[in-house]
């Protein structure tokens, strides 16, 4: 963290390993009916773990604009530990805020 | 003797855990406090509260100040029964000086070494230390405890327990247990990726803990592992396998002749008087060799060897701030001359995989939001852990009091003391810092003995409450030491205002973050610990209602401790 420039970069890699890990809890079946009280489509659950990867990977891309290599995946691993602790606890307390994340999913009526 | 290979690992997990768990509690605690050991003596010490400086110029600073460094007279009084005859007043023969600081360091670490005549084993060396103001070189007292790096850091690696390194053994095997406990944990934990993100407060407190401990040790896996490996990496070659100084000593000497040849960094003294060129001049030359080769160019390390003799040389090794390894980048010179004799090579594939592994652990890198990473990674090592005790005891508790039988009892009581105790003790250094009489001679003592006390205070006041645990109940010292933690961190906070004047609007105005960041840090953990007291006061007025179906609970209790004891991995 020498410049400005490397604080934004890791901002911006939390930012996405917290999105990300965001994403990869929703695609999972059990946390989306946490979210959404309504089991989003195979597809949708497909389309936000594909997300959430993306979003992670992004993180390490972001890391290695601000640090060494070495470095830059030392932090990544690290983020994606406090981001996911950070999830945890946003899903065993308020479980709707999830949905933030995915504004455009559509849970399909309880009947289906 | 086990049904199963999974029910194998839950008892070896179950034991080993709980055994060692005390020990590896208080590495993770402060270990992660060891994160911030520099900030930690600047609030402990407030004459070093300056900002971090680079190496001083050697002519200026350092020179007068070495030339001023003597053996105390208790390690010439240590060295006695290792000589031959009487010790001289004044050491005068130099084998070493060397100057330490980083780039958190407000302070430099001088040390010395003097050869000692008539001593028994040829090449016997008295040390002497000393801790200067980089500025104008001005010697600070020593008997002041550097709460971070003088006690915290020590604890963390080897418990201060220095009889025979009795500590480090015991912490290095601790993390050896960890090993395997961190991997017949992943075996027993059969849902690890399904219940990724799982934390359920609200259930079953049985559930509830488990949920904590397994996410804990789940997420912050590859930090757990990997600091448990470099840890035992780190001592392996000084401490458990110090093959070169024992079995092989001749080898060893041997070895250190012919490296001496092939370095040209000469391994003794000539006995031929010898000058030194200007030093500063020496640095400022190894300083643009790393410039030029691309590095950032801080010295971290000076060394001069065989100080005023004709073998005498200089070593500047850079303060790897830039990168994770721990990297020196030596650059040697001829003391009487100031030409350049070596510049150590790049490591082989080898070394530079040992150099990453020890820097990863060491952190002598300049990162600030990773410096804070690992203070959650160790946290989250302690949680698992403390979650570990709480699930032992809780899954026993009902049995234990419907057979009348102590384990529980006491394994609760052990563990409030290391959980709630280790924090309270850690506070109360905090607050005898402040608190201690400025001139008091070896003050440094009374300050770690205040830790002590505080601990073993925490231990009897757990024995003491913890009658309730035979009925099943939760013990009240929890709620009790977690209020102390609160008090304590606060009057930490307060204290430090009232007696240096730093309180947190002067700080934080002037932007001066280490003294700012570890009272910021307290009151978290006093605001932190206030609302943990209060839902454990309610949760303890919640469970007489509880004990009033009793027929109910028990029932619940022994399907749960049945479940337990078949699946314990997912009760």
């Amino acid at each position: 963290m020498h410049e400005p420039g490397a604080t934004t970069w890791l901002l911006a890699a939390a930012a996405c390993a917290f999105a990300g890990m965001g994403w990869l809890a929703l695609a999972m079946p059990v946390h989306a009916l946490q979210a959404w009280g309504a089991p989003p489509s195979a597809a949708q659950l497909a389309r936000l773990r594909w997300l959430g990867g993306s979003a992670v990977l992004l993180a390490l891309a972001c890391c290695l604009g601000s640090d060494h290599a070495t470095m830059a995946v030392l932090v990544w691993v690290m983020l994606l530990a406090a981001a996911a602790v950070a999830m945890a606890l946003v899903i065993a307390g308020r479980p709707r805020r999830l949905r933030l994340l995915a504004p455009w999913v559509r849970p399909q009526p309880a009947m289906s | 003797m086990f049904a199963t290979f999974r029910q194998a690992m839950a008892w070896l997990h179950t034991w080993f855990g709980l055994v060692l768990g005390f020990v590896l509690m208080a590495a993770f605690f402060f270990g992660a406090l060891s994160v911030f050991d520099r900030e930690f003596d600047r609030w402990a010490i407030p004459a070093t509260r300056i900002e971090p400086q680079p190496m001083p110029s050697y002519e200026a600073v350092l020179r007068p100040a070495f030339e001023r460094m003597q053996p105390t007279p208790e390690a010439i009084d240590a060295m006695r029964p290792r000589a031959n005859g009487a010790l001289p007043e004044r050491f005068d023969t130099i084998a070493y000086w060397s100057a330490y600081t980083t780039h958190r360091d407000p302070v430099v670490a001088l040390f010395a070494g003097f050869e000692v005549p008539n001593a028994r084993h040829p090449g016997e060396q008295i040390h002497a230390e000393a801790t200067v103001d980089p500025r104008d070189g001005h010697v600070l007292r020593d008997d002041r405890l550097k709460v971070g790096s003088g006690f915290f850091y020590p604890m963390h690696y080897g418990l201060t327990l220095d009889w025979k390194n009795l500590g480090i053994w015991i912490v290095g095997f601790s993390a050896l247990v960890m090993l395997a406990a961190l991997v017949s944990g992943v075996v027993m934990h059969r849902k690890i990726f399904r219940e990724f993100f799982t934390f359920r407060p609200g259930k079953q407190r049985l559930r509830s803990v488990l949920d904590l401990h397994n996410l804990t040790g789940v997420v912050a896996l590859p930090f757990h592992f990997f600091f448990a490996l470099t840890g035992l990496l780190i001592f392996a070659a000084t401490y458990y396998f110090p093959l070169g100084h024992t079995q092989l000593h001749e080898l060893h000497d041997r070895a250190a002749a012919l490296e001496a040849q092939q370095t040209g960094l000469p391994h003794e003294r000539a006995g031929v008087p010898g000058g030194l060129a200007n030093v500063d001049a020496m640095v400022a030359d190894a300083r643009a060799r790393w410039e030029a080769a691309g590095k950032a160019g801080d010295v971290g390390f000076l060394v001069l060897m065989h100080v005023g003799d004709a073998n005498g040389y200089v070593s500047v090794y850079r303060a790897g701030t830039d990168r994770i390894a721990l990297v020196g980048d030596g650059i040697h010179f001829k003391a009487a001359t100031g030409e350049l004799i070596r510049v150590d090579p790049p490591p082989t594939a080898v070394g530079r995989v040992a150099e990453f592994l020890t820097g990863l652990h060491l952190q002598h890198f300049r990162h600030w939001l990773l410096r804070w990473l690992y203070v959650f990674g160790g946290l989250a090592g302690a949680v698992c852990i403390a979650t570990g005790f709480v699930f032992f005891v809780e899954k026993r508790k009902r049995q234990h009091a419907a057979r009348g039988v102590q384990g529980a009892r006491v394994v609760d009581a052990l563990a409030v003391t290391t959980v709630t105790g280790m924090v309270v003790a850690t506070l109360g250094i905090l607050v005898a810092n402040r608190l201690l009489p400025v001139d008091l001679p070896a003050r440094g003592d009374w300050e770690q003995r205040a830790f002590w006390f505080t601990w073993l205070a925490a231990l009897l006041h757990a024995g003491w409450r913890s009658a309730p645990v035979t009925k099943g109940l939760p013990n009240p010292a929890w709620r009790e030491q977690t209020w102390a933690i609160a008090a304590l961190a606060i009057a930490a906070v307060m204290l430090n205002g009232l007696t240096t004047g730093d309180h947190l609007l002067r700080t934080l105005a002037d932007g001066y973050w280490p003294v700012a960041g570890v009272d910021l840090a307290l009151l978290a953990v006093a605001a932190i610990a206030g609302f943990t007291a209060r839902w454990l006061g309610q949760r303890a007025r919640a469970v007489p209602a509880e004990q009033g179906v009793p027929r109910a609970a028990v029932q619940r209790a022994a399907r749960l401790s049945g479940a337990a004891a078949r699946d314990p991995g997912h009760a």
